[in-house]
């Protein structure tokens, strides 16, 4: 898989490179001279395969073609509902149709109104080139507004790029964040490894200024950790972490043994799990269905008893899923945290069979947690950090490990991917799908 | 790692032991034995927690565990250990901190509940302060708390009573647990709590004014038993009654731990013979306190709701029963009674 989507990012790429030659001929030798401001987005992609621009997909044909398509879509639709009578269902929902594709067709107009102003200024341009002494000023003047108005040009494509992402609804959710060491023959750089990739989300955490509340903490022997819940709550938490489920690999010289004296390389692993963090009502939750088990519920209670043991255990019963908390004083409070992360994992659960169904429709295996594979390699001994799915490598594990900056360039850099592919994917597929529907809706009305 | 910390404890305290000027850690051979001497070198919160715990229940302290834990946690400044960072539990702790935990951690032998020792306990949102003999708050009365909110908050919903505002009176207030907590759910709610004992009145008005909420409690110091006129003199036309009052039956009252019958006050707990005491003056008080659709809730033993059914309906004409709920663990019992003037859609019967 990774082999057919890196053959397919090169080929993409490549065609983005033959592209762009031919532009900047158009643009002529201003275009060259201001290549320094422009490079960033595009003229060093090769390196990193991964830092590909989601505005480059402008120029792949099938994303054009898909995009051609909408705007089509969207004239038309905009000069029936001016001139047309439609009965109310028609209306109802090409005005439904029409507000979905608005923000696409605003920046379509404004991209015309940019390429309008473009050659206005080429033009003048032109016409100065030929009075040479008089007006070197003006030309530099026009040099610049051109490089300007290109800029903004391609700025504006990234947005018109950016409306074709399929937004998930579950971006704004808060999550809850599982480590779970893994099991491989000395634990102990598994479990230490895992305390450390908790430390990394909760330096992270800090760093977006989210909300990091310890729901579960087990503790393993010598600093490591067997496993740790956390909600973390805060702006798009779901959006940035999404792509963190999954297994982590480590590789490291063991700090003490026997592998320690003989420099001997030791690999482990680690499970990421991200539950959305669903609102109430998403998941509905029978009381009859739930077992709640307290001190209390093992002997009296009431006055007759004063306990501090505030843990609960909360069961539901026709799944057997459960979860517990003993984080606060207050049996009340336990219970709450306790149902929170029961109704994460029954939402996971449910959720899991559908992200399942609609990632193999997608062919998108990016950040599920069904995914058996690896997906990242903590490298100590070289110092590196490479994610697997984007083929994005990074120095410097200790900083990376900080949760900071490092940490969120990759998140980015693995947003942009799956937003790339699911673009791709999308104007891929739904060309021959968009067809069908302007079809029908040319149809129903004329008809 | 932890041996090796341990290990290297002992050097230092070899070192210090022989050359050094004060000699804190030196081992106190106590002969009483029922007291931990302090330990010999420097030892780790995780440790300490440890060592404590295995005391306790070498001396039949109950909880032992969760008792270390509560009051050491209390000690380096979380609620619980769970809160607490690793790193934290595996640092030394400091010549003073281990003095503090071992002088809280004494205190603990005597039975003395972990509550009063750190001289505080969650009770729902809330942290409230707490010392003998105020009751302290059970993890039941958190569930009693929720029904009435949940009623108080419908109610408000439906718009019943929105022009007035509303108010709620508490028998039996002790640190101030059940008002608080009503107080900081409800904005509009003024609550009247009441309690014989100086100590509970003077509890509930340093947590309310501790959270902030003096301002709509009046806590006043009544014997509802003995000062019936004064009760009402202080409130009427209540939408609710709720306590959670003394209810276990006097004879029980020997066989509770010592945590319970040698700290917390009596009076909070001893409802008489039948337990029934002081239910049976608060269901007479309110239908004189309460107003036309005004609701009681009581805290009850699970052995009251048929007796106090039947003994309502026969002395107190204006009240109806509505409910009997049970808590989430199926032991604890709430009762709900309305005057009669107000026909409830809510008659459940749970039995």
């Amino acid at each position: 898989m990774f082999v057919s989507r890196g053959y397919r990012l090169c080929s993409s790429c490549s065609r983005l490179a033959s592209c762009r030659a031919g532009r900047g001929r158009e643009w002529r030798t201003v275009m060259q001279q201001s290549s320094l401001k422009v490079e960033h987005w595009g003229s060093l992609l090769p390196k990193r395969l991964s830092h590909c621009d989601l505005g480059d997909l402008y120029n792949s044909n099938a994303v054009q073609r898909y995009l051609q398509h909408l705007i089509e879509d969207y004239k038309v639709i905009c000069k029936k509902l001016e001139h047309e009578c439609l009965s109310e269902s028609d209306r109802k929902a090409l005005m439904k149709r029409q507000t979905e594709l608005l923000p696409l067709g605003n920046v379509f107009t404004s991209i015309d109104q940019a390429r309008q102003d473009l050659e206005e200024v080429i033009s003048l341009l032109q016409n100065s080139a030929g009075s040479r002494d008089e007006d070197e000023n003006l030309t530099q003047l026009l040099k610049e507004e051109e490089v300007q108005i290109s800029n903004r040009i391609l700025a504006l494509r990234k947005d018109l790029i950016r409306t074709l992402v399929p937004c998930d609804p579950l971006d704004p959710s808060d999550v809850v964040l599982e480590v779970v060491s893994g099991r491989t023959t000395g634990g102990d750089i598994c479990q230490q490894f895992t305390r450390e990739m908790f430390d990394m989300y909760q330096g992270f955490a800090c760093y977006k200024a989210w909300d990091f509340e310890v729901l579960n903490y087990a503790p393993a022997e010598y600093g490591g950790l067997h496993h740790a819940a956390i909600r973390i709550a805060g702006e798009n938490v779901y959006r940035h972490l999404k792509h963190e489920g999954g297994t982590h690999r480590v590789q490291r010289i063991p700090e003490v043994g026997l592998s320690s004296r003989m420099q001997r390389i030791h690999t482990g692993t680690m499970t990421v799990i991200i539950l959305p963090q669903p609102m109430e009502f998403d998941v509905h939750i029978d009381p009859k269905d739930l077992r709640v088990d307290t001190f209390r519920s093992r002997g009296a209670g009431g006055q007759s008893v004063n306990t501090t043991d505030s843990a609960v255990r909360v069961v539901h019963l026709p799944t057997g899923i459960t979860a517990e908390s003993q984080q606060t004083r207050s049996q009340l409070q336990n219970r709450e945290t306790a149902m929170r992360m029961l109704r994460a994992r029954l939402y996971q659960g449910i959720m899991g069979k559908e992200t399942e169904q609609r990632h193999t429709a997608r062919k998108q295996q990016v950040g599920t947690r069904s995914q058996s594979e690896r997906i990242r390699t903590y490298n100590f001994s070289q110092d590196r950090v490479t994610d697997h799915r984007t083929g994005y490598s990074t120095r410097d594990i200790k900083e990376f490990m900080r949760g900071g900056e490092a940490l969120e360039e990759l998140i980015s850099d693995l947003l942009e991917h799956s937003e790339r592919d699911a673009v791709l994917e999308r104007a891929e597929n739904s060309l021959s799908v968009t067809r069908l529907d302007m079809v029908e809706t040319h149809v129903t009305p004329t008809v | 790692m932890w041996t090796r910390l341990l290990n290297t404890s002992y050097r230092c305290f070899g070192v210090r032991g022989s050359g050094g000027p004060k000699r804190i850690w030196s081992l106190h051979p106590r002969v009483n034995c029922s007291t931990l001497s302090l330990p010999s070198g420097r030892i780790t919160a995780l440790q300490a927690m440890d060592v404590w715990a295995k005391h306790f229940e070498e001396k039949g302290v109950i909880e032992p565990e969760q008792s270390s834990q509560f009051i050491i946690a209390h000690l380096l400044g979380a609620k619980t250990k769970e809160c607490l960072e690793r790193k934290r539990l595996t640092e030394f702790l400091s010549c003073e901190k281990t003095e503090q935990v071992w002088r809280l951690c004494t205190r603990r032998l005597s039975r003395m509940p972990v509550q009063y020792i750190i001289g505080e306990w969650d009770f729902r949102d809330l942290t409230l302060k707490l010392r003998p003999p105020v009751f302290i708050p059970r993890p039941e009365t958190e569930e009693l708390v929720e029904l009435v909110l949940t009623d108080l908050q419908r109610e408000s919903r439906a718009g019943v009573g929105s022009a007035a505002q509303e108010s709620c009176v508490e028998v039996g207030c002790g640190s101030g647990a059940i008002s608080l907590s009503l107080l900081k759910s409800l904005p509009r709610l003024k609550v009247f709590a009441l309690d014989q004992s100086q100590d509970a009145v003077e509890l509930t008005r340093e947590n309310a004014s501790r959270l902030g909420l003096q301002d709509r409690l009046q806590v006043s110091r009544v014997d509802v038993m003995k000062d019936a006129d004064r009760v009402l003199s202080l409130c009427s036309s209540a939408s609710a009654l709720v306590s959670n009052p003394p209810y276990l039956f006097s004879e029980d009252l020997q066989s509770l731990e010592p945590e319970i019958y040698r700290f917390e006050d009596h009076a909070a707990l001893d409802g008489g013979e039948d337990g029934l005491t002081v239910i049976k003056q608060i269901l007479t008080l309110a239908p004189l306190i309460l107003s036309n659709h005004g609701r009681v809730y009581l805290e009850v033993d699970p052995r009251h709701p048929p007796l106090i059914r039947q003994w309502a309906e026969e002395n107190v004409e204006e009240l109806r029963f509505v409910e009997t709920r049970r808590d989430t663990s199926g032991r604890f019992v709430f009762i709900n009674k309305e005057k009669t003037f107000h026909i409830s859609n809510i008659v459940k019967e749970a039995y």
